[in-house]
């Protein structure tokens, strides 16, 4: 318990932390709240017209736009450690170093779920409000609230720990930003477009997967129905977290801490 | 016979193709101040670190109250560190800082306020210390070490960056400290002032250990500063 109280505290002590939780919420609500407004234009176009149930999803899909910056927030609480060598103090506290990693992941993850939480749940409701302004608007699927529900709580979680396991791995916290940000914004969704097959494999195509969205829209490069089904995705994202928490355990045991 | 508190054998610590610490033997005795000196690179610091776990000694071993520092339960309470590296978290305050270590060892919050009213940084505890002098680093540092309230203390120059009156603070400090039986390493450059400090001494060059005992003994009626340069071969290594 002690472990796990002191992780807390060095996640809502750093003020960088809120403000990921901030960009995030923002992030999302600014994607969602744009997406009727390009549909409504523009929608006739990807063959998805605001009226229809998919179009409506695929709004409120957005919502959960912000697990990049649960990513982030695993990287800062690890490779922050070493960036302001505050893992000097941390292991001479408490030198089983499993332990201490440990403890991060589960703080990590649990940080992951609530910048999700947060973040999605606010940009929900601006979606609603947005697409009130629709006349045309149709209404969502049945399951879309309790599947973004999931997928913003397995998201968040896995990609807290993916974080804090690339911080281990790649102590220099500046590369560990950069480099998953450029995964996730070019390799990830360039996989995705060119080798769907393999893609859907990936974070993103497994965190959309998750949605259990119904869309097809090629021109978007968007086709849901060559993804994994929902709780099949939730399993593999779930196995990722878990071989990178193990990556993250046994790696941070060895190495010397400057 | 004295009890021992701290305890090298034949510690090795290899950088590459760089010996830093070489086949170290030595033993520091409880309830006495160790001055831990040697030359700028000489291996003080990375034998530290070695002793703490911070890193793994190439081969041999470092033992602290007879076991490896990672197997102290709540090592905190036994043994209180400051390193060369200082590694506080500059946007937190100073006693955000120490709360966190505080609640990973166990030890209340009203501790952290103790420690700070200790080394005088009460009307800093609220100030990020990315906004803290070297000295108030230093003594935030200080605060950190003895938060367990341990029976020994490893201070890699712990008057690294203190103003005279810092120093002569920190004096009084260690001498409190010392008088309430605990056993403190240090190590310095400041041979005059660990002269009035220490009770023995350790002496390491290139890694290798040149000389050990009281300070007497070592010294042999010079001043610390001349034994020292003499032993050293007046050189830096
Ligand atoms: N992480 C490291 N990688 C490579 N070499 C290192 C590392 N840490 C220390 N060294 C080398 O080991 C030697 C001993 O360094 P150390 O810091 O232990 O000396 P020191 O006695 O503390 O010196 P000073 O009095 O200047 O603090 C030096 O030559 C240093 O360059
Ligand atoms: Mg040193």
């Amino acid at each position: 318990m002690n472990l796990i109280k002191s992780e807390w505290r060095k996640l809502v002590y750093a003020r960088a932390n809120w403000g990921l939780l901030i960009a995030a919420t923002l992030i999302s609500v600014l994607s969602v709240v744009v997406t009727p407004f390009i549909l409504s234009s523009q929608g006739e176009m990807f063959g998805l017209s605001l009226e229809s149930t998919a179009a409506v999803d695929s709004v409120y899909a957005n919502g959960i736009s912000g697990y990049i910056f649960a990513i982030i927030l695993g990287i800062l609480l690890m490779a922050g450690e070493f960036r302001h060598g505050t893992a000097v103090a941390t292991f001479l506290t408490s030198p089983k170093r499993g332990a201490v990693v440990a403890n991060k992941l589960a703080i990590a993850a649990i940080a992951g779920i609530l910048l999700m939480w947060i973040s999605t749940g606010i940009s929900m409701i601006a979606g609603w409000v947005a697409l009130s302004t629709f006349e045309e608007a149709g209404s969502p699927s049945d399951n879309l609230l309790i599947n973004t529900f999931i997928a913003a709580t397995i998201g968040g979680a896995v990609l807290g720990i993916i974080g804090v396991a690339i911080g281990t791995l790649v102590r220099n916290q500046m590369m560990a930003i950069v480099g998953s940000l450029i995964y996730l914004f070019v390799i990830d969704p360039l996989l995705l477009a060119l080798l769907p097959d393999a893609g859907k494999w990936l974070p993103s195509g497994l965190i959309t997967a998750m949605l259990s969205l119904d869309i097809n829209a090629p021109e978007l490069g968007f086709d849901t129905s060559s993804y994994l089904p929902a709780f099949a995705a939730a399993l593999v994202l779930l196995g990722f977290g878990v071989v990178f928490a193990a990556l993250a355990i046994t790696t941070s045991l060895r190495r010397d801490v400057e | 016979m004295t009890a021992i508190a701290i305890e090298f054998d034949s510690l090795v610590k290899q950088f590459g193709k760089q010996r830093a610490v070489d086949k170290l033997t030595a033993k520091v005795s409880s309830g006495r101040i160790t001055g831990f000196l040697g030359p700028n690179g000489a291996g003080k610091s990375t034998t530290l670190r070695c002793l703490v776990g911070l890193s793994a000694p190439t081969e041999g071993s470092a033992k602290i109250l007879g076991a490896a520092y990672k197997d102290l339960a709540n090592p905190l309470t036994r043994v209180g560190t400051v390193l060369d590296s200082r590694g506080f978290h500059p946007s937190l305050t100073g006693k955000q800082n120490l709360k966190v270590v505080a609640a990973a060892a166990g030890i209340s919050d009203s501790r952290v306020d103790e420690v700070l009213a200790m080394v005088e940084l009460t009307d800093a505890s609220g100030k990020k210390v990315k906004n803290y002098s070297l000295g108030m680093k230093q003594r935030l540092a200080l605060a950190g070490a003895i938060l367990g309230d341990p029976e020994i203390l490893i201070l890699d120059e712990p008057a690294n960056g203190l103003d005279p009156a810092g120093i002569a603070w920190l004096r009084n400090f260690l001498r409190n400290l010392a008088h309430g039986g605990r056993t403190i390493l240090v190590s310095s450059h400041q041979l005059a002032e660990m002269q009035n400090t220490v009770d023995d001494v350790l002496i390491i060059n290139k890694g290798a250990l040149i000389a050990q005992g009281t300070i007497e003994e070592v010294t042999q009626g010079s001043t610390l500063e001349e034994a020292f340069l003499k032993l050293t071969g007046g050189q830096l290594s």
